[in-house]
């Protein structure tokens, strides 16, 4: 894939308007909120902020960076006709068993109902994204060319499976796997989906401040434009080689305490669990 | 042919094993046994299939280095209860160094200067803890929490093996330091895992790591502290619950929890806790934090009351006095 079609693939993934789900999510915010962590919008906002996507890079971009190895290393063994026909299917099967270990380390590990349940719904969501809206559209006479049409059909193959294993309850479909398999199957390197993952997380946390009327649309913009970056650059130096330690590809002395998922924010976790428990609410999470 | 008594296999340094077995309806320690600084005491109890073991460290801490290795087994229908005595401190060195320690010569009694240079990074403490339970078997472990001091480094895990109808309780938790010597949060590093397998699957995994980020040369904003993120509470506790002995336990404090109406405050209150179900139906994970460990110790010992049920008021009361 050359930069400008990874620059296409951004730009369609960074769309607010994206069905994914994450307008109904504040991650815990409002919840912080109204256990009286408010002192000024725009620095409690801040430091929300930091303290969220610390903990979401923490725990959960180890499962991206794992989901995306899976389906890239089946997306480019097929690319390179690698692959006996007899042999795709024993790859994907085993590519389904490593998402879906993933999917149930993720599931043991998010042990807050409310973050568990906006994780799945979110999760559940791109992979429909993906089948309804990345696939191509049916009448061929909009598309010439077959250029790239097996490929996508191998990848497309693999997130209907997986699709309807989530729909069976086989498996979860948590956000960051499934976030990690949408990426790679479009052909997202891995550093940008790292990042793109986290950004959106940032944006999402400044689109409820906003839904929930603490910051005005243009200092939430403004966030946006000189303090999101920052922050979300200096998490992802912090994680992006964190593994879960789950594939056959890590590391033989894969030490879990340094390089593994962790919950680092036990206050975040205690006030997004209590998110139902609020008199009134606007969000699902 | 096996010999009678099969050797058994020598503990290292800071090894412990415990296990108990039942035997007609008394539990019996078939073994009970740990060497320096690992220490464990069970006192006498006068209750069926029922048995309290102390765990302590000599000196009430454990130093920078120090390696904890426990294995517990408790056998089908026996009640262990886990304790400590008073909080596990961490020291990332000891004040006065001990004499027994392996490596340490005895020749020298003060420690070599670079050891007290704040440039030497410390051995970080470690304590691995295996647990088995067979069914209808029953743990409760129910130590006091850890306090590290500043600059410790500290990690534990601990897993836990569980037959279908066996139960559990783990208590886990950490104060922010030694307040009256003004620490709060100054240690360097606390990890701590608990991981649940019931039945060869895992049913829960946690995770807390606890460490000042290094400020980042990328970052122009602000790092956040360990301080800054846990404020303006100094002690996290995090329960796992799970099985038939601790189901009515789970629901009372379920209906507590269903009880609360959050309306916007203007500040913090001074404890806040919640509760999650497991995805596995039969357990719960409770977290609470507060301003003050001892409030979260009255709260923790009103909401396990159930637990009183299985142990009895007297073990009870060692746990919570």
């Amino acid at each position: 894939m050359d930069d400008d079609d990874e620059t296409y693939i951004l730009l369609l993934l960074s769309d607010s308007n994206l069905p994914t789900g994450s307008f109904v999510a504040s991650s815990g915010l409002e919840s912080y909120i109204k256990h009286g962590f408010m002192t000024s919008p725009t620095s409690t906002i801040v430091t929300f902020l930091q303290d969220s996507l610390g903990a979401y890079a923490r725990s959960a971009l180890p499962f991206v960076t794992d989901a995306h190895h899976v389906v890239e290393r089946l997306r480019t063994r097929e690319k390179d006709g690698g692959i006996e026909t007899g042999d795709m299917r024993e790859c994907q099967d085993k590519a389904l068993e490593d998402l879906a270990a993933l999917d149930d380390l993720y599931d043991t590990m998010t042990l807050n109902h409310v973050a568990r349940r906006a994780s799945k719904s979110q999760g559940v969501a791109l992979l429909t994204l993906y089948s309804k809206g990345f696939s191509r559209p049916s009448s061929s006479s909009v598309i010439s060319g077959a250029e790239g049409c097996d490929q996508n059909r191998c990848m497309s193959d693999l997130l209907e499976k997986f699709k309807l294993m989530a729909r069976k309850e086989d498996t979860q479909a948590h956000l960051p796997i499934c976030w990690g398999v949408l990426t790679a199957a479009l052909g997202l390197a891995l550093e940008r989906s790292q990042y793109l993952h986290l950004f959106l997380h940032a944006r999402s946390l400044l689109s409820a401040s906003v839904r929930l009327n603490d910051m005005g649309p243009y200092s939430a913009q403004q966030l946006l434009m000189h303090v999101v970056r920052p922050l979300v650059a200096s998490q992802l130096a912090r994680c992006k080689d964190l593994r879960t330690g789950l594939l056959e590809d890590s590391e033989v002395d894969f030490d879990e305490k340094i390089l593994g998922p962790a919950n680092t924010w036990p206050l975040g976790e205690i006030l997004a669990a209590r998110h139902d428990l609020q008199h009134s609410r606007i969000f699902n999470s | 042919m096996q010999p009678l008594h099969s050797p058994i296999p020598r503990l290292r340094s800071g090894g412990g094993r415990i296990s108990l077995t039942s035997y007609g309806t008394s539990a019996v320690f078939s073994e009970l046994a740990s060497t320096y600084p690992l220490k464990v005491l069970s006192p006498r109890i006068v209750a069926r299939g029922l048995a309290v073991v102390y765990l302590l460290t000599y000196g009430g801490g454990l130093v920078g280095g120090d390696q904890i290795e426990l294995s517990v087994k408790a056998d089908s229908k026996t009640v262990l209860v886990l304790l400590s005595q008073g909080s596990t401190k961490v020291f990332k060195i000891r004040p006065g160094r001990r004499l027994a320690s392996p490596g340490v010569s005895r020749h020298s009694l003060t420690p070599p200067t670079s050891i007290i240079s704040p440039l030497v990074t410390y051995p970080a403490t470690r304590q691995n803890m295996t647990f088995t339970i067979a069914a209808e078997g029953a743990l409760f472990l129910l130590p006091d929490p850890v306090t590290c001091f500043r600059s410790a480094s500290y990690n534990q895990s601990q897993t836990f093996y569980l037959s279908k109808s066996a139960s559990l309780v783990v208590l886990d938790w950490l104060t922010s330091g030694r307040m009256s010597m003004g620490e709060e949060w100054a240690f360097s590093r606390y990890y701590s895992a608990n991981e649940v397998w019931v039945e060869g699957k895992r049913i829960a995994k946690d995770i807390m790591l606890l460490d000042d980020q290094q400020p980042d040369p990328i970052a122009k904003i602000l790092s956040r502290t360990l301080a800054d993120r846990l404020a303006p509470y100094s002690c996290y506790a995090m329960v796992m619950l799970f099985g038939p002995l601790v189901q009515s336990t789970i629901q009372d404090i379920a209906a507590q929890f269903d009880q609360i109406a959050i309306f916007k405050t203007k500040r913090p209150a001074e404890m806040v806790w919640s509760l999650s179900p497991m995805t596995s139906e039969s357990g719960a994970i409770v977290r609470v934090a507060g301003k003050e460990t001892e409030s979260v110790r009255t709260w923790l010992g009103q909401a396990l009351l159930g637990l009183q049920e299985t142990v009895g008021i007297d073990v009870y009361r060692k746990a919570f006095p």
